[in-house]
């Protein structure tokens, strides 16, 4: 899932200053999901800005709307013609995207895009991929160098690592985390492998279709 | 109506109404329980009184004198004890103001009902409320029957019952009190005047056993004798006063007789202390009140020359046979001689309805089609305890109400929604263990009342009711049963969240993924519903609508600009002594205000939001504790963002003084 969160409210409030009025778009799925862009955020944030626009002499009209998915053109058609003249996205960089490629007036986004990751527990997310284009998780006991160390190096750990813990001192180090799954599991030989540099064009790949292939650029 | 036990957790059926929580199915006009204790338990005492009116229009005397079993069925009765569920209606009956009556358009048909007690004030509501024009014969003075003439003052006050009557007559029914049926009117002149006949006469003749002396002067009969305390009549009883009979009214008879001043008041009956029929807190009342009860004896005679001197009475062995037949055993040698001045029967009252010329049972009850409640001459019904024998209060309300449905369908051929009242439902099943492992037990809180010595000295009433605060926390006792979360499958974005916020394990996924709800399992402490990101999640008796509107009623009563409170329980004193303008919506638990609640608020005009909170020993739902904790951070650093920390502020209640603020760990 896309781990999403919201921007802070001066942010929001610059972009969607100007316009008469907004309409606010939630996503029913991955922000929901985040607790950041479902039916509860739109009318929260909707609620927010109401006020801090009134504190500030400002008159924006605000409405809100939720869609399942703002990353599927069939549900933004579902996205009423309206008097709104600006749409503020609570969805993901997608999202974002989709909209503003299709509703023809101006999308902003009220939430940051963090990762992809996974729940640990009540409204708490853990980074779990890049999207990099060339899954190495089946050498690395499902832990992603990638995503989880902060060099994003292959074949580690390096030298900052002291008592299982990253020189940034925020996050356990994903290379010793690796070794001890991989230990665990009794693969501990694949730790020997050097991993081959990875083919960086896929990080660029634009569109996906799966007849046609890809168009790597 | 069909009850079966059930452990179903299928939503559809709560939402139909058809999964009853127990204390809702033991009622028999399955008055909305749930519903209103959670309403008291929000200080909304006048939605609490509006949706008891919506079964039971008599809810000022059913909160005084109803023999509840609605409390035998609450599911607290495993982990405490029951919530005092009569009591809390009549706190919504004394509290509330009775809501103008919503009539129906006036359509054509008269009925006349003949006799104002239970059954037939009912069914006078009923109709008068459907459109129909209602006329009441009565043959006492005033309305209200047993209720009037039949329960003592110090249990049920004329001014009491009159609440009901006023709102029950507002409807438009006239009254024509004084006129006997059979005597000044026959039922036969009603049929012609009227469309329907309803006969609600209950049962007003007193029994008295045919033993030797029953005929000397002081011999009393139990009815007459209530109705003359009713009457405020004042009585020479003499010192000693021995009352015949082991159910409710010798109970009531015993204590009135002490309220005339009787020293020494005794009941005798041929039960044992088991088998009495009376109700164990009604003994208990007696008891305290200095009346001794005697058990399994039976009356032989009544000694005296001209005057009573004593009952003369034999050790009864057994009451029924095995079969369950009345059928006393006596053991004629052990005699014992109970020294009385007067002697009051309180052995049963029977049908008086020789004058009325209807057909009639084998019981002398009149003879009904037990579906319709038809009489054999057409149009023609009766209702009440004259058909059922002696029955409670509230299965009378339960039997006016059929009538009128019945009448209703005869006279319009409509079917009516007074039918749904005998739909099949299921109830809901025991607290599983996993739940009450998590409830808090907390005792009942006890109604104040006058000390026994106090009451004796005269007919005020006993029972000192509730006050709004006692009754808002005592309603807090409500498990909500069947008023839990309902989830809207087609909304719910499938973030589990609802389950990882669960104490109870109440959100549960199905094999397929798909959450669903174990009826079972929730007590409606709403963290689902606050955590819910999609909006999927409601809980049956409150929603965010419904608070948005409370915030706008506040917001609008006066025009300065004040702080409103938002508060779980009551509102601290210290606000009051603070000398804070103010305002305060009751809610049941914090987590009921949404962050959406409270920038709301503060958009349609109050000046500063204040969360009172409990402490962590008051709290109905102390794992919500941490939810509310992480809720009041967000708002915080959202209002701060939007430069308006100054507009919310949390306290507790009571110690904590308004101005100081209370640090979220």
């Amino acid at each position: 899932m896309i781990v999403v969160r919201q921007k802070p409210l001066d942010e929001i409030c610059a972009m969607i200053a100007g316009h008469r009025s907004v309409l606010l778009v939630g996503c029913n799925t991955c922000a929901a999901v985040s607790l950041a862009g479902g039916e509860t955020e739109v009318d929260t944030l909707l609620q927010l800005l109401r006020l801090t626009n009134k504190r500030h002499g400002m008159f924006i009209e605000l409405s809100p709307a939720v869609l399942q998915r703002q990353c599927e053109p069939e549900y933004i058609e579902c996205l009423q013609e309206g008097a709104y003249d600006a749409v503020l996205s609570l969805g993901c960089g997608a999202g974002v995207a989709l909209l503003a490629s299709t509703v023809g007036k101006p999308v902003y986004p009220a939430l940051d895009t963090l990762f992809i990751g996974s729940a640990k527990g009540l409204a708490r997310w853990q980074a779990e991929c890049s999207a990099c284009g060339q899954c190495v998780l089946g050498m690395t006991a499902g832990i992603c160098p990638i995503t989880r160390c902060a060099k994003g190096i292959l074949n580690g750990p390096c030298g900052g690592v002291s008592d299982g813990t990253c020189e940034l001192g925020d996050r356990p180090c994903a290379w010793v985390e690796i070794y001890e799954r991989l230990d665990s599991l009794g693969c501990a030989k694949k730790f020997d492998t050097i991993l081959a540099p990875k083919d960086n064009t896929t990080r660029q790949i634009c569109e996906w279709d799966m007849s046609e292939g890809c168009d790597e650029k | 109506m069909a009850i079966t036990h059930t452990n179903r957790s299928n939503q559809d059926d709560t939402r139909d109404g058809r999964l009853f929580a127990p204390c809702r199915a033991r009622c028999p006009i399955h008055v909305d329980v749930p519903g209103y204790l959670a309403a008291i338990a929000e200080g909304r005492f006048m939605d609490a009184l509006e949706i008891i009116l919506a079964r039971n229009p008599l809810p000022s005397v059913c909160g005084r004198v109803c023999l509840r079993p609605c409390e035998d069925g609450c599911r607290r009765c495993l982990l405490d004890e029951p919530v005092a569920i009569a009591a809390l209606k009549r706190a919504a009956a004394d509290t509330g103001v009775y809501p103008a009556p919503r009539l129906a358009r006036r359509i054509p048909g008269r009925i006349a009902i003949v006799g104002g007690g239970p059954a037939g004030l009912t069914a006078a509501h009923d109709l008068a409320a459907l459109g129909l024009s209602v006329s009441i014969y009565e043959d006492k003075p005033r309305l209200g029957g047993m209720l009037r003439y039949g329960i003592p003052n110090y249990r049920l006050p004329d001014y009491a019952l009159d609440r009901d009557i006023e709102y029950v007559l507002s409807h438009g029914i006239e009254a024509h009190t004084g006129v006997r049926i059979g005597r000044d009117i026959t039922i036969e002149e009603l049929s012609a005047q009227y469309d329907a006949v309803l006969v609600t006469v209950g049962l007003q003749d007193s029994r008295a056993l045919p033993i030797p002396g029953a005929d000397k002067p002081r011999v009393l009969k139990a009815l007459p004798f209530l109705e003359a305390c009713a009457n405020g009549e004042s009585m020479d009883l003499g010192a000693r006063v021995v009352v015949i009979g082991g159910g409710n009214v010798a109970m009531d008879v015993a204590r009135a007789a002490r309220r005339h001043h009787a020293k020494e008041v005794r009941v005798v009956c041929l039960e044992s202390r088991d088998t009495m029929p009376a109700a164990a807190h009604e003994i208990h009342d007696a008891e305290m009140e200095g009346i001794t009860v005697h058990c399994s004896w039976g009356p032989r005679e009544i000694t005296g020359e001209n005057m009573v001197e004593g009952l003369r009475a034999v050790r009864c062995e057994r009451v029924f046979d095995l079969e369950r037949r009345f059928a006393p055993v006596f053991d004629e040698e052990t005699v014992n001689e109970f020294a009385a001045d007067t002697i009051i029967f309180a052995i049963g009252q029977g049908p008086d309805i020789d004058e009325l010329g209807l057909p009639v049972t084998f019981r002398n009850s009149i003879m009904v089609d037990p579906v319709d409640l038809k009489t054999s001459v057409a149009g023609v019904y009766a209702a009440g305890d004259i058909i059922n024998g002696p029955t409670k209060i509230i299965d009378a309300i339960a039997s006016g109400h059929r009538a009128a449905a019945s009448i209703f369908r005869d006279l319009t051929g409509h079917g009516d929604t007074l039918e749904s009242l005998d739909q099949e439902s299921a109830v809901l099943g025991r607290v599983p263990d996993t739940m009450a492992a998590k409830v808090e037990t907390r005792r009942r809180i006890q109604m104040e009342r006058l000390e026994h010595w106090d009451a004796i000295l005269n007919f005020d009433e006993v029972e000192l009711g509730y006050t709004e605060f006692e009754a808002s926390r005592e309603a807090q006792r409500c498990l909500s049963c069947t008023a839990g979360a309902r989830l809207a499958v087609e909304k719910c974005a499938s973030c589990l969240t609802c389950t990882r916020v669960c104490p109870h394990g109440a959100a549960c996924l199905n094999m397929g993924g798909y959450l669903y709800f174990e009826v079972e399992a929730c007590h409606a402490c709403g963290a689902c519903v606050s955590q819910c990101p999609a909006q999927a999640i409601n809980l049956e008796t409150v929603s965010e609508e419904d608070l948005s509107r409370r915030v706008q009623r506040k917001l609008a009563d006066r025009g300065m600009d004040t702080s409103l409170v938002f508060s779980c329980g009551h509102v601290p004193d210290t606000l009051i002594e603070a000398g804070v303008d103010f305002r305060a919506v009751q809610v049941s638990c914090l987590l009921r205000v949404s962050e959406r609640s409270v920038f709301e608020a503060l958009e349609e005009g109050a000046s500063r939001i204040v969360f009172t909170r409990c402490t962590e020993g008051d709290c109905r739902f102390p794992h919500a504790q941490d939810l509310v904790n992480k809720r009041i951070r967000h708002i915080r650093k959202m209002l701060s963002e939007a430069e308006m920390s100054e507009a919310f502020l949390v306290t507790t209640a009571p110690d904590e003084h308004f101005t100081t603020e209370v640090d979220t760990p």
